[in-house]
């Protein structure tokens, strides 16, 4: 059942809401280091990301998703051993925290590109033993190859990757058609695990849940949540208007050009525009969902939703965490946020979609 | 190759309704944050850009009646840092950002190569911190300071004249600057206690920069947030020591009267306002309203711009005053130059209209520079606090003593007004006289002995009517009209003379615009129950009326008494203020001259009072010839008034002369001319000795100066 690519199915509609969303962020970026001389050129530098990161899309998109399953091994495998590398001589970066491999030139973070192999390993072995995996055992194999990355992370430490991978993993098993019971073990198992989780717990991780909890228990620490807060509320129904946000403009809110870009977004465009950014961003995750439904084979469906699911997460975590609804962690908004390896790896997600969609018609008769 | 997708309604269904709800979640989350609580986290983004800075009004400026300036401001740069706006220490870091800061800024100021720089924070940060923080901190940065000890001259007052002692004063040892790490925890520490009131308040580091120095440093400011250049202007009064005691000093709101002020609209408690003198007085006028405006800062503290319409600050008025200051140059030359001849510890000289009460001219002896108090409070203050002739009093107003001989206008006016004596009554001096003890009125033994001056000298002035007996200051004519003599004479009495005294003024506070005034009781039999358990005697009146005994009265009382004589018998109210003066120049308020009371007394005889200080001038004999003036009419009385300043060391009276007797304070009081008064003046000395010779030059050198050259 050979399919054919068709650039007739490609889908234009989530092109333009992409393409939309990273001209708000260009133009927001923009915004945001207006005056401050030596992030000026953010803006022109994030255009040329979002070239690179378009040519990427096409690119992807013109490849048939499918070879990517003769990857999904080695891509794994070579996730894993890069994770053992960081475990045994990686390097903390000054930051406290192992998660880079120094190679040469520049250090890498393996945890970025592992996203992408989890997602396309997971999906190749839910789909290659679809139908064996009302048995525990199958089940139980893919947590494990899930669990096994996870630990790594964890261990860095690196909470938030963490999440992001176990929920892109729990995603991706719940939507491959797990019984209801399956559901409730797993959950049993996740919950059984959970105290002995606490305990290791860094002291970084417990602080930042801590002020979640409490913004006021460390003035100093919590600064940057509560003038997010200050400035997503200073704009109000309509907005001060762009380039005229107060906490955005005399740098009230920090790191406003990547992990606060959302608050400058709110100040600067109020809850009218904000809602409208938060709808096209919800648009594309929904768009990819549509594109999962008509996928013609289970692959292309799991990957489609592991990138929905990634998207979905990132979007949710960021925005939850300018609002005050989720806790600080390092995760910049989809699209929006400054950041070139971030969005041109976006960009390639959403061009695997479009592979997914431009070869979702089986060709069952020849004209 | 993968199998066939499984397309499940229900699954897509879920994913669809999970992100609709999260999406809901989100949006509701930020209507509640932007919608519902928008006005409240506008403020917070409101109250984290604009800041109000007050914009402090120029004070007005003081002149004296010629359009002379007495006090004036002269624009003053200083540095100081806003706590607030210094980097917090970031806690996740192991370098502490705050005191980095702190160093930059001492390394910008070259406070590790500029020793009298580094000298002049280590003093300023020692007043600040006080001496054991100041000592404390430096220990706890491994740096001990030494103190030494330094002489401050104090002069103090001895039986044989003001000897200046050196008072021993632990000060700081900071002949070595400290160093840069002393300095830095220092700032440091000062920084951290006002962090714990109000972080936005500056806390002032280096004062009285030079305009240059203020301005290099503000080029440099773009590096160092939380650092202000201030520009402050520091109150000046050229004159100095001449006009310190009218016009006052300023400093910074006392603690113990703070709320006083808030009540008077005053929030600033470092405002500089006035302390002592006219600056006192007239401080809401000279003050002006403050204005505001506020600022948008950005997070470092700096300003980006003003918002909205500033409130302009409301200049003070200026104030113009009576006192003429080359007359007041006058005064405090020829004062100063007696008082230092005949070694007086304080002396006073007071000129005014005697028609309006405005005050001429004002000299209290010691002055003091009251310009040491703008430059703040240093080694000169302590010195002036700790000096024992007290300069910081004005003895003008503040100064109580017996006023002799001077006092007679009062015990004449009043015995000639309650018909004691006619302006005719001739009263014998044989001699000193004896007063019979009242429970043993036929013992001679015991009778009292009443003598006057000129007995010493063993002249008797035989018979005198009023007139000569002023003329001659005659003490025997006063005893008898004040006591009366038993079965001979009806006097004044002990009633009739505290009425009199009253009348005049004595008692009470005359009123003028000038902080710290006194006044003592008027001694009458009720107040001599009460504080001496004694009845009044006869005894008691005769020395009432030549101004012994228990009267006391401030120079300024006894020239508003003089002054009475003047004008026909007018208690006025003296004032050195005359104008309020807007700064567009319209003047906003004008002293009226105030007549306390009308002294009941007819023009004629009062006349008679008037004639008896001419011929005390005028005539041969009078005492006081040596204050006549060419070309002007003097009329005058002295006053040779005998005190006891218990010494509780020697346990007698201080300053007794060589012979053991009890010294005097030398006075006099004059007004020209005589047939038109335009200025009423009184002289008083410590310790000065006689009146007459003592007291009248220094009137006459005045009074020649103000008729012969100042007078238009």
């Amino acid at each position: 059942m050979p399919a054919r690519s068709d650039w007739r199915y490609f889908d234009r509609t989530l092109l333009i809401a992409v393409v939309a969303l990273c001209g708000i962020g260009i133009a927001m970026i923009y915004s945001a280091t207006a005056n401050t001389v030596d992030l000026a050129d953010y803006w022109q530098r994030q255009l040329i990301f979002l070239g690179i990161g378009l040519v990427g899309l096409f690119v992807v998109a013109a490849i048939d998703y499918r070879h990517l399953e003769l990857l999904a091994q080695p891509a794994y495998l070579a996730f894993l051993l890069s994770l053992v590398a960081v475990f045994l001589v990686g390097t903390d970066n000054n930051t406290g925290a192992r998660r880079w491999l120094d190679i040469g030139i520049t250090v890498v973070q393996p945890t970025e590109a592992g996203k992408f192999a989890l997602i396309i390993f997971l999906s190749w072995y839910l789909s290659r033993f679809q139908e064996h995996l009302h048995r525990i055992s199958y089940l139980l194999g893919a947590v494990f190859l899930l669990v096994l990355p996870l630990v790594l992370v964890y261990v860095q430490p690196d909470l938030g990757m963490t999440i992001t991978y176990l929920f892109i993993g729990g995603v991706l098993i719940l939507v491959s058609g797990v019984r209801l019971w399956q559901v409730a073990l797993l959950g049993g198992m996740g919950l059984a695990a959970l105290p002995f989780l606490w305990g290791t717990l860094q002291g970084y991780m417990l602080e930042r849940i801590r002020i979640f909890l409490d913004p006021q228990s460390n003035p100093d620490a919590s600064f940057n949540v509560i003038q997010a807060l200050i400035s997503i509320g200073n704009g109000g129904l309509w907005g001060m208007g762009w380039l005229n946000g107060s906490q955005n403009q005399l740098h009230f809110l920090r790191v406003r050009h990547s992990d606060f870009i959302f608050s400058v977004i709110a100040e600067e465009l109020g809850f009218v525009g904000t809602t409208l950014v938060l709808a096209l961003l919800f648009f594309v995750i929904a768009r990819l969902v549509r594109i999962a439904d008509r996928a013609q084979d289970e692959f292309g469906r799991l990957i489609t939703l592991g990138v929905a699911a990634l998207l979905f997460f990132q979007t949710a975590i960021n925005v939850g965490m300018n609002m005050g609804l989720a806790p600080v962690t390092g995760m910049t908004l989809p699209f929006l946020s400054y950041g070139g390896s971030s969005l041109v790896s976006m960009l390639m997600a959403v061009g695997l979609a479009q592979s997914v969609i431009m070869r979702h018609r089986t060709i069952d008769f020849l004209t | 190759m993968s199998l066939q997708a499984r397309h499940s309604p229900r699954t897509s269904f879920l994913l669809y309704l999970g992100l609709t709800t999260v999406f809901l979640v989100l949006v509701a989350r930020l209507y509640q944050l932007q919608v519902v609580q928008g006005p409240t986290f506008r403020s917070a983004a409101n109250a984290n850009r604009l800041r109000r800075i007050d914009l402090p009004p120029p004070r007005g400026v003081i002149y004296d009646s010629r359009g002379e300036i007495l006090a004036r401001n002269r624009p003053s740069f200083g540095l100081a840092i806003v706590p607030e706006d210094l980097p917090a220490d970031d806690l996740d870091t192991p370098v502490d950002e705050r005191a980095l800061a702190i160093r930059k800024l001492l390394l910008l100021l070259q406070a590790d190569r500029d020793p009298e720089l580094a000298l002049e924070l280590g003093e300023s940060l020692f007043l600040f911190l006080g001496r054991t923080d100041f000592t404390q901190t430096l220990r706890r940065a491994g740096i001990e300071v030494t103190f030494r000890v330094v002489n401050v001259s104090v002069a103090e007052d001895t039986p044989e004249g003001p000897v200046v002692h050196e008072v021993p004063t632990i000060i700081p040892d900071l002949s070595r600057p400290l160093p840069l790490t002393g300095l830095s925890a220092l700032l440091y520490r000062a920084v951290e206690l006002k962090s714990q009131g109000s972080a936005l308040e500056p806390v002032p580091i280096l004062e009285r920069l030079e305009r240059e120095q203020a301005f290099a440093i503000a080029e440099e400011l773009y590096q160092l947030p939380g650092v202000q250049v201030l520009e402050e202007p520091v109150r000046e009064y050229p004159y100095q020591e001449m006009v310190s005691h009218v016009l006052g000093f300023l400093g910074p709101i006392p603690a113990g009267a703070l709320s006083l002020y808030q009540e008077r609209g005053y929030t600033d408690i470092n405002e500089q306002v006035g302390l002592n003198g006219l600056e006192f007085t007239y401080q809401d006028a000279l003050r002006g309203q403050p204005g505001r405006k506020f600022v948008e800062v950005d997070i470092l503290g700096r300003e980006v711009r003003t918002v909205g319409q500033p409130v302009e600050p409301v200049p003070g008025f200026n104030l113009r005053l009576s006192l003429d200051i080359r007359l007041q140059e006058v005064m405090y030359q020829a004062l100063a130059r007696k008082a230092e001849e005949v070694n007086a510890p304080n002396a006073v000289a007071i000129a005014m209209d005697p028609q309006t009460g405005a005050i001429l001219g004002m000299v209290s002896l010691p002055g003091f520079d009251n310009n040491i108090f703008s430059e703040g409070i240093g080694e000169e203050y302590l010195a002036l606090e700790q000096d024992e002739r007290r300069p910081l009093i004005n003895y003008a107003i503040g100064g109580l003593y017996p006023p002799g001989s001077t006092f007679k206008l009062v015990s004449a006016t009043a015995a000639l007004a309650e018909g004691v004596i006619t302006p005719f009554t001739v009263i014998v001096d044989n001699g000193p006289i004896y007063l019979p003890n009242r429970f043993f009125p036929d013992d001679p033994e015991q009778a009292q002995k009443f003598v006057s001056w000129n007995h010493k000298l063993g002249i008797v002035h035989g018979p005198l009517n009023v007139v000569d007996a002023m003329r001659l200051s005659n003490d025997i004519f006063f005893y008898l009209i004040g006591g009366g003599f038993p079965n001979q004479m009806q006097g004044l009495g002990e009633e009739r003379l505290a009425k009199w005294t009253r009348l005049f003024g004595f008692g009470e506070l005359t009123g003028i615009d000038l902080p710290g005034e006194v006044a003592a009781p008027v001694p009458d039999d009720q107040w001599k129950r009460q504080r001496l358990a004694e009845s009044w005697t006869t005894g008691d009146s005769y020395n009432m009326s030549i101004g012994q005994g228990y009267l006391l009265a401030t120079p300024l009382q006894v020239l508003v008494s003089t002054a009475a004589v003047a004008n026909g018998g007018q208690v006025l109210q003296p004032r050195l203020a005359q104008e309020l003066i807007d700064a567009e120049g319209q003047v906003v308020w004008r002293a009226e001259p105030t007549v306390i009371r009308e002294l009941p007394v007819s023009p004629e005889l009062l006349g008679v009072v008037q004639r008896g200080m001419w011929a005390a001038v005028n005539e041969p004999g009078g005492t006081a010839i040596a204050s006549q003036v060419e070309g002007v009419t003097v009329a005058g009385k002295t006053g040779t008034a005998e005190f006891c300043e218990w010494d509780p060391e020697i346990e007698d009276c201080a300053y007794r002369t060589e012979e053991g007797n009890l010294p005097f304070h030398a006075w006099y009081v004059a007004y020209a001319p005589y047939e038109d008064p335009e200025i009423a003046l009184v002289v008083f000395l410590y310790n000065g000795g006689e009146g007459s010779a003592v007291a009248v030059p220094v009137a006459q050198e005045i009074l020649d100066a103000y008729f012969n050259r100042l007078r238009p």
